[in-house]
């Protein structure tokens, strides 16, 4: 009769191994991260002119008013990006909406997760609050709701009205290139980037017109034609993040 | 049973149950203030979004970690003399599990939505990964621990079958060692890796973290093992252990810390070779900046290199005072180990404008609240762990032995003492 | 099985389905109430009752009510002339007027059936402000000469079209009471040399040479009357400087030049800036903390815990050596 007790260590032990090596196998055949995004369709970008941007600040404002941020969270804050001349050039940082985003690939619940346009959206009601995204953004574009926005928000309705829900207590929230106007001046036979009611507002709001929304994959759109005429960069391009927002920068001849 | 303490009578068991349960009280009271309020009032920031909350959840689970090693030692090393300081382990996993799952529950900004990533996967997640393992792996330990708490005298007596059925849960315990070992191999490197897979943080973004953590976890988790199995014992005489036991572990312990060491020095070394933007200022930080002490003293000199030295040399190791105060220093190590590595990350704030990166520091202190839901998560497990003691025989290196011959364990040779 | 078991699985299939129905029921999002095509303000207000509210406390809400414009109306005898631009659809032929005031229509017209699936039609170009404010005596004629209209803003860049006020920006860098906060706030570049200027420490803002109110003005009334408005061309012209400064030019024996080569000559002299804005403590430093002396402390004790452990016997025997004489012991030594 066989002993027993080494039988079943032998087993054990091969299963331990079969295990380890599929299990090996699995991890080398999905080495890719996440799924990139699908290409085709349209891909929105957005443009920022750096040499007419004078930092006033109005596009804070009415992405505060449209999207009903708290004014203790800034979706898209413009920063000093040093001075060209005797000109301080200011940089607004919206969500780079990543075409590999590490906000994306971190999500414990896919409560972030890609459009087929390329826009990086959080799904509200599955966020549990991890905060992990906001730790994996490199352009710090998140931000956690501590507490509860309850009070009137005062960017309303001097500079727009809110025209999407506000988040509650507890989850994550980020620019989404407000796809709500984007989806709606579509339906409406509105194309985003020409017509402002389809268009971010930000974007719409500039009082200098520093900033351009737009299809990438339309060689026609304003957008295309800017990146194609002028030199632009995007930020932190070496991490292969993959952003959506460039940046035209300000030299001096046309700061 | 009505027990009237009287304050000049004051039974050792009695004042320690009485002061756990306080700063468990504060704990709940701190608790409930957080649910109820919002983590506004936590000292935790946008650039520092996790604190003492996390580090107390990672050291949890890092000291747990003793379940699955020597489990896995027992069962599939064939190493069954070890048994009775495995079955001390697997109840200290427990609670350490569940104190990681209080702990975060805590810390989730929806804690009314911590069952989503059971049902919601994403599978390239890290945490993810660590969320489903951890849920896993709880189960293996309940599942694991059932013979112990078989032993409750009043479970014993109330419902004798059901005892009985709890008891025979041993009958498949390789077979949960084998899950367990596969789970927690995976989720005690993902942990490390949670942080690893971050480009964004350069100081974070290298694949040995990983290894670093399943290290400290293995040697942590043994060291408090065996220390609380050492101190129950001192403490009363329902623990008992057999001393030559807990010497072999130590002795193992030592040479991981010998393992631990030298990829630990490898690490940082890589580290200063030419400059990379928040990656050189985050070892600045451990080593000269305001985690110094943490990093050199508590870290290297008094949490790897003496009890190091102390375990891996008889005289020291054999003598009671100075194994347990080894121990204790590991168990130290490991902790500011893990406070070290996700503070220092998210204390650098690299900036994304163009041009070279440079960094700027965020601060964080832990808050009141923080602190006290924190002891109180921590005097929970000691709670678990005393009435463990009391009522569950957890410490008790003689009564596996005669469990093992009650139950016919199919061993040619009785275990050796 | 017994009555009380049946009524506990009663219990418990009515708490699932009371919970699955709640769960369901939070998902249906609520339904926007629906707009009717009425040309007055009350239908606008079920769902923009923000910007009514705004709108009913600023000039567009009380062009007909305001006291002011009231009384000089009824005194000029009610004319219809008025009511073009204070009222909304007053018919000439008919003297009837659709709407008291300015509303929503006045602007926002025509209204298509589907609202809200369709948006309010919006002309933002000022030549849907300038039906009313082209009054020669009002604004548009001076703002076609202006740089913001050249490099097409529109009016509702710095006014807010429903309050008919100035816009408000969060955290503009100024503090002051006028509408040079908004100025300030596009034009960081001219604001980071004039508050060291000798203007400046005069009190004089933007708007008193940009806009031509008086200095030291902040009450709009004070300067703004009847359809006067302040010269939106934003270019200064030698009548600006002549309101302060009409004694300096070309006076006799100190002239202009002479002075302003004497300032220039004594390097200026230092104004006090403003008072600046309590600045909040940062969430970032440029340097790390600073290592804590706790940690020195905790070092020290370590050290001080090991030196006591290994002196210690022998600091015995030293305090024994030097106690042999007044202790009783043999004073034997080990």
């Amino acid at each position: 009769m066989s002993n027993p007790k080494v039988d079943r260590r032998d087993f054990l032990k091969i299963t331990a191994i079969g295990v380890t090596a599929l299990a090996g196998a699995q991890v080398i055949r999905r080495a890719e991260a996440s799924e990139p995004t699908p290409s085709g369709g349209r891909q929105w970008a957005m443009v920022v002119d750096q040499s007419l941007c004078n930092g006033c600040g109005y596009c804070v404002m009415a992405c505060r008013a449209h999207n009903d941020v708290s004014p203790e969270i800034t979706w898209n804050p413009v920063l000093e990006a040093g001075q060209v001349g005797d000109k301080k050039i200011y940089l607004p940082r919206p969500c780079m909406q990543c075409s590999q985003a590490p906000c994306v690939d971190v999500c414990p619940v896919k409560a972030s997760y890609y459009r087929p346009d390329g826009i990086v959206m959080i799904d509200y009601d599955r966020c549990i609050g991890c905060r992990y995204c906001e730790v994996a953004c490199p352009y710090g574009a998140r931000a956690f709701n501590w507490k509860a926005f309850t009070e009137q928000n005062p960017a309303v309705p001097e500079w727009g009205q809110p025209e999407v829900a506000r988040r509650p207590r507890g989850v994550v929230e980020k620019c989404a290139f407000c796809y709500q106007r984007i989806d709606r001046g579509l339906a409406l036979g509105m194309t985003p980037g020409v017509d402002p009611d389809a268009t971010p507002a930000c974007v719409v709001v500039c009082p200098v017109g520093a900033r351009f929304f737009g299809d990438l994959n339309d060689p026609g759109s304003n957008v295309s034609k800017l990146l194609k005429a002028r030199t632009s960069y995007r930020l932190r391009a070496d991490m292969g993040t993959g952003p959506r927002v460039y940046y035209l920068s300000a030299t001096e001849e046309n700061a | 049973m009505k027990i009237r303490p009287k304050l000049s009578k004051l039974s050792p068991w009695l004042a320690w149950l009485i002061g756990l349960g306080v700063v468990i009280a504060a704990g709940v009271g701190a608790g409930l203030i957080v649910f109820w309020k919002g983590l506004w009032i936590t000292h935790l920031t946008d650039l520092i979004p996790w604190g003492l909350w996390i580090t107390i959840d990672l050291s949890s689970i890092a000291v747990s970690a003793g379940a699955f090693s020597l489990c896995a030692a027992v069962y599939l090393l064939g190493l069954k003399r070890f048994q009775p300081v495995a079955r001390t382990a697997t109840f200290i996993g427990l609670i350490g599990y569940s104190m990681a799952l209080l702990t975060l529950l805590m810390d989730i900004g929806r804690p009314d939505r911590f069952w989503y990533a059971v049902v919601y996967w994403n599978k390239h997640s890290l945490l993810w990964e660590v969320t489903m393992c951890v849920t896993l792996y709880l189960t293996v330990l309940v599942l694991e621990s059932l013979p112990i708490f078989a032993q409750f005298e009043w479970l014993k007596m109330r419902w004798p079958k059901l005892a009985e059925k709890m008891s025979h849960v041993h009958h498949y315990a390789p077979y949960l060692a084998v899950i367990g070992l596969g789970l927690s191999m995976l989720h005690q490197s993902s942990l490390g890796a949670v942080y690893g897979v971050l480009k964004a943080r350069p100081f974070w973004y290298r694949p040995d973290i990983s290894v670093l953590f399943i290290i400290s976890a293995v040697a942590g988790g043994m060291a408090l093992t065996v220390f609380a199995s050492m101190l129950s014992a001192r403490l009363t005489r329902r623990a008992s252990v057999d001393d030559n036991l807990l010497d072999r572990v130590a002795y193992f312990i030592g040479w991981t810390l010998v393992l631990y060491l030298y990829f630990r020095f490898w690490d940082a070394l890589s580290m200063t070779y030419t400059y990379q933007p928040g990656r050189t200022e985050g070892l600045q930080l451990l080593t000269q900046g305001p985690l110094s002490f943490n990093f050199w003293v508590g870290e290297i000199l008094l949490g790897i290199v003496t009890p190091m030295i102390l375990l891996l040399y008889r005289p020291t190791r054999t003598s009671q005072l100075w194994r347990m105060v080894a121990l204790a220093l590991v168990v130290g190590g490991v902790v500011a180990y893990r406070w070290d590595t996700n503070i220092s990350g998210l204390m650098i704030v690299l900036s994304y404008l163009p041009g070279e990166p440079t960094v700027e520091y965020a601060h964080y202190v832990p808050s009141l609240i923080e602190i006290l839901s924190g002891a109180g998560v921590v005097a929970f497990g000691l709670l678990a762990f005393s009435l463990g003691v009391r009522y569950l025989k957890v410490v008790n290196h003689s009564l596996t032995v005669e469990e093992h011959e009650n139950r016919k364990v199919e061993a040619k040779k009785p275990a050796p003492a | 099985m017994s009555k009380l078991e049946r009524l506990i699985i009663a219990v418990m299939f009515a708490l699932l389905a009371a919970g699955v129905t709640l769960a369901a029921a939070q998902a249906q999002t609520p339904q926007p109430p629906q707009p009717t095509n009425s040309i007055t303000g009350d239908s606008c207000v079920a769902c923009h009752k923000d910007i009514y509210d705004t709108w009913q406390g600023g000039a567009h809400g009380q062009s007909l009510t305001d006291p002011v414009f009231a009384e000089a109306w009824n005194a000029q005898g009610k004319p219809g002339a008025c009511l073009v631009c204070h009222a909304t659809g007053y018919d000439p032929a008919t003297g009837e007027l659709k709407a008291e005031g300015v509303v929503c229509t006045a602007c926002h017209s025509p209204i298509p059936t589907n609202h809200p699936t369709d948006n309010m039609p919006i002309d933002a170009s000022p030549n849907l402000c300038g039906r009313c404010h082209s009054d020669p005596r009002f604004v548009t004629e001076n703002w076609k000469l202006s740089a913001h209209y050249q490099r097409s803003m529109t009016c509702s860049v710095c006014h807010d079209p429903h309050s008919a006020g100035m816009k408000s920006v969060a955290g503009a860098i100024n503090t002051r009471a006028d509408a040079s906060d908004l100025c300030a706030n596009c034009h960081k570049g001219v604001m980071q040399n004039f508050p060291t200027s000798k203007h400046a420490e005069a009190g004089v803002t933007c708007v008193n040479c940009h806009l031509g109110f008086n200095v030291g003005t902040t009450d709009i009334t004070d300067f703004v009357s009847a359809h006067k408005a302040p010269d939106h061309s934003f270019v200064p012209t030698l009548a600006t400087c002549n309101k302060c400064h009409a004694n300096q030019m070309h006076a006799p024996g100190e002239s202009v030049a002479a002075a302003a080569i004497a300032i220039e000559e004594s390097g200026g002299t230092p104004t006090p800036l403003p008072t600046p804005v309590a600045t909040p403590i940062p969430l970032v430093t440029s340097q790390p903390a600073p290592v804590s002396p706790a940690g020195f402390a905790g070092l020290a004790g370590l050290l001080g815990l090991a030196v006591g452990m290994v002196l210690s016997p022998w600091l015995e025997r030293l305090y024994r050596r030097m106690n042999t004489g007044r202790m009783n012991t043999t004073g034997r030594k080990k």
